[in-house]
């Protein structure tokens, strides 16, 4: 034979005569040897020494890894990178990790499985097998079972091929010649491929644009959009007020928040000051206090500031004996709401900054009546 | 191996041993630690047997129903392990004896509680051995039909048995799915009877299923150890391995369903059950329970070949027995309180329930045909290949 070989086939008429006839064909040692038949056949991957296929442990890697990577994702996002208290719940429960690291896991062991199997073991893209062009194809898929000896190598001896299966039994023996074109991908075939695909992509976005023009029935599903949710700015006919934006219940303190003085200001009078009275604390009261209470209350707090007499307004001495007898709280509802003429100041202060104040006028009172202790204490 | 096979081979008179020492430490028992602890065991004795039997019948019924054919020449095996069913009847009987001491909804205080007023006909004791009584009975019928059918056909040879028992496999399952409801809903979680779970009758079945299973799959190889069972081969083996390994998988799925959504919603009616068994020494055994009921076997069954492994089989057959015998102790002892009780009493009941269920498998596996050979299709189950 003149021209190079893909394989030879022998075509057999029982699957018993096939299975006899593998071990003669391997036996030769001329090339590997291959099996075709309409249907599986018990036992025949044994007869043909092939291997177990790896794709089992694949799929158990990639399945193993699918859960690490959903759980590190969902560890991450909900305990590391934004942790939120949802339901009560510490924000890195496990629990609640395990229905998507199964889904996950099932993600990753099927694309390993499907892919996996079409890539990387069936080597696609694999156009057209020579045996598809072969005269035997009618009958592999029908009723016939077909053998081949595939060459390996230049040196296939297709003569010897051909007796071998001939002595092993075969009613018909054609000899397979090489294709003429690689059936791996090519660059044509590359060119094709995604042709098609631009193709079917122009079709389908056009059939969608279409489809949805022509017949709005068939608009995109918008229960998520149009669900009773209550949206910010919008009226509601949930509350009966009609709003559906709400006030806090009253008394309710937001997370990570401190208490805030609402009612009158003898309601307030129980609150505590919740600050501890460190260093920074009261740096913090005195920058507040300088750049917003000074030029009305004055350096000292003796109501004698800057703006005073410009302004004619009479502000509290708060080194008065009525302002040493206030608790805390009664401070901070006053810079909460404001009294007499001076405005509220909620706007523009924190709670921290409201409370550091109120330790900055504390000490302010007390170094004006200063007795000896704290003398003592301040030299030490 | 050689040290399973002594263990299958243990002298009758050992069992008979075992079961004479059992029964005295049993009756010490019932004085020395209190009627609580007695009937604690009584009761998870009887749910061992009970969901051995309907474990193994269901096996049976299942392959009457889907008109499986690789399954009939080991049918013989989960037949006789359903016979089991028969002691469960007086066993169950006497554990009618429990519902006073153990469980609440049947004391006369349930009527003014208030989370069990409304209950407490249901739970009340006529009613509840009532519904156990049926239960048995139901067993019974489905005991009588499947397998006393089939254990005619090896004399008679006659297929329409085969018909008959296609026609009544469904009914069974309809049977069954309210046996085990009931049997779940009132022995085990009637001990704590605030707290319910829609789930719990389909978790007991899949501890039940398993356990018939995992001893059908020892039975089997014991017996191929002893030369019998000839033409049982390693595809029917992979078989066993399989369900095996899918039910390990959907036992974890509805015990962690169960609990997920219970810890979703932070009941207090519902999340008391499992606050007792995660403190403690309990949160131990629930994390042991785990790894045995569902990470060991999970792994150790996960390759093609470990399926077929008679000795891999095995070993995994006899963990998933421990693993559901661990799992009836997970959901009954925690009513005796915060710290596992485990010593003499629990072990005087496992010396005598084992020994009996020893010896009343053994007996079993000793008469008749190994095989259905009546059965039309046992060549055809021979013959399966993968």
């Amino acid at each position: 034979m003149p021209e190079t070989s893909y394989a030879v086939l022998g075509v057999f008429e029982t699957p018993d005569a096939l299975m006899k006839a593998i071990p003669q064909a391997r036996a030769a040692k001329l090339g590997t040897v291959e099996a075709y038949t309409p249907y599986a056949i018990h036992g025949i991957e044994e007869a043909l020494g092939l291997r177990r296929s790896p794709l089992g442990g694949m799929v158990l890697v990639m399945g193993i890894l699918g859960a690490i990577t959903a759980f590190g994702f969902q560890y991450w996002i909900s305990a590391i990178d934004y942790p939120i208290i949802t339901g009560g719940k510490g924000a890195g429960s496990w629990e609640a990790f395990i229905p998507i690291m199964f889904e996950v896991t099932v993600l990753f062991a099927t694309f390993t499985a499907g892919l996996g199997m079409l890539f990387l073991l069936n080597k696609l893209p694999f156009f057209g097998h020579p045996v598809l062009s072969s005269k035997s194809i009618k009958g592999i898929t029908r009723d016939r079972y077909v053998l081949a000896v595939e060459a390996e190598s230049e040196a296939f001896d297709s003569a010897a091929a051909a007796r071998t299966l001939q002595a092993a039994g075969a009613i018909e023996i054609e000899a397979l010649p090489a294709p003429d074109r690689s059936p791996f991908l090519t660059s044509d075939y590359i060119l094709r491929t995604l042709g098609g695909i631009f193709i079917a992509c122009v079709v389908a976005g056009l059939a969608m644009y279409f489809a949805t023009k022509w017949f709005p029935v068939l608009a995109p599903m918008k229960y998520m959009h149009e669900q009773p949710r209550l949206n910010a700015q919008k009226a509601s006919d949930f509350f009966k007020d009609g709003h559906g934006m709400q006030q806090p219940v009253p008394g309710t303190v937001a997370r990570g928040y401190l208490p805030t003085a609402t009612g009158t200001q003898e309601e307030a009078a129980s609150l505590v000051n919740p600050l501890p009275r460190t260093p920074e604390v009261f740096a913090l009261g005195k920058k507040v206090y300088t750049n917003r209470c000074e030029v009305c209350h004055g350096a000292v707090g003796n109501g004698v500031g800057s703006l005073t007499a410009a302004y004619g307004a009479k502000p509290a001495n708060l080194q008065a004996q009525q302002f040493l007898d206030y608790p805390d709280g009664k401070i901070y509802w006053a810079i909460v709401n404001g009294k007499n003429s001076m405005p509220s100041h909620a706007p523009y202060l924190s709670e921290r900054e409201r409370w550091a104040v109120v330790d900055y006028v504390r000490a302010l009172q007390r170094a004006q009546n200063a007795k000896d202790e704290d003398l003592k204490v301040a030299t030490r | 191996m050689s040290q399973d096979k002594n263990a299958s081979n243990l002298p009758a008179s050992w069992l008979w041993g075992a079961v004479a020492l059992g029964a005295l430490g049993v009756l010490g028992s019932y004085a020395a630690a209190g009627p609580e602890r007695f009937w604690a065991n009584w009761v998870f004795w009887f749910v061992l047997l009970f969901t051995l039997g309907l474990g193994s019948l269901f096996i049976v019924a299942l392959e009457h129903l889907v008109n499986a054919k690789w399954s009939v020449p080991i049918r013989r095996i989960p037949e006789r392990l359903a016979t089991l069913l028969i002691p469960s009847i007086p066993v169950g009987l006497i554990a009618l004896g429990a519902i006073p001491v153990l469980y609440p909804g049947a004391r006369p205080e349930a009527a003014h509680h208030p989370l069990l007023a409304g209950k407490a006909f249901w739970l009340s004791m006529p009613f509840f051995s009532a519904r156990t009584v049926v239960a048995l009975a139901l067993c019974l019928l489905g005991l009588w039909v499947l397998v006393g059918g089939s254990l005619k056909q090896d004399a008679t040879k006659d297929p329409a048995f085969n018909f008959k028992a296609r026609k009544f496999a469904p009914a069974f399952m309809a049977i069954f799915a309210l046996v085990v409801t009931l049997v779940a809903f009132d022995w085990i979680s009637g001990l704590t009877p605030e707290w319910y779970s829609d789930i719990f009758g389909v978790y007991v079945f899949a501890g039940a299923f398993l356990s018939g299973l995992a001893a059908t799959a020892l039975a089997v190889l014991h017996l191929q150890d002893q030369g019998r069972l000839e033409g049982v081969r390693g595809d029917h083996l992979y078989n066993l391995g399989g369900f095996l390994f899918a039910f390990t998988v959907f036992w974890s799925y509805i015990g962690f369903a169960q609990y997920m959504l219970m810890w979703y919603a932070n009941l207090p009616d519902e999340v008391i059950w499992y606050k007792v068994r995660l403190q403690g020494s309990w949160h131990l055994i629930t994390l042991v329970l785990a790894g045995l009921h569902f990470v060991l076997p999970f792994f150790a069954l996960v390759t093609r070949d470990s399926k077929k492994d008679p000795r891999r089989l095995r070993r995994v057959a006899y963990l998933m027995l421990g693993a559901h015998v661990l799992d009836i102790y997970w959901l009954i002892f925690p009513i005796l309180g915060a710290s596992p009780r485990f010593s003499w009493p629990e072990l005087s009941f496992a010396l005598f329930f084992l020994g009996g269920i020893l010896l009343w498998a053994r007996g079993a596996m000793q008469k008749g045909e190994d095989m259905p050979v009546g059965d039309p299709f046992l060549r055809e189950g021979l013959e399966f290949r993968l």
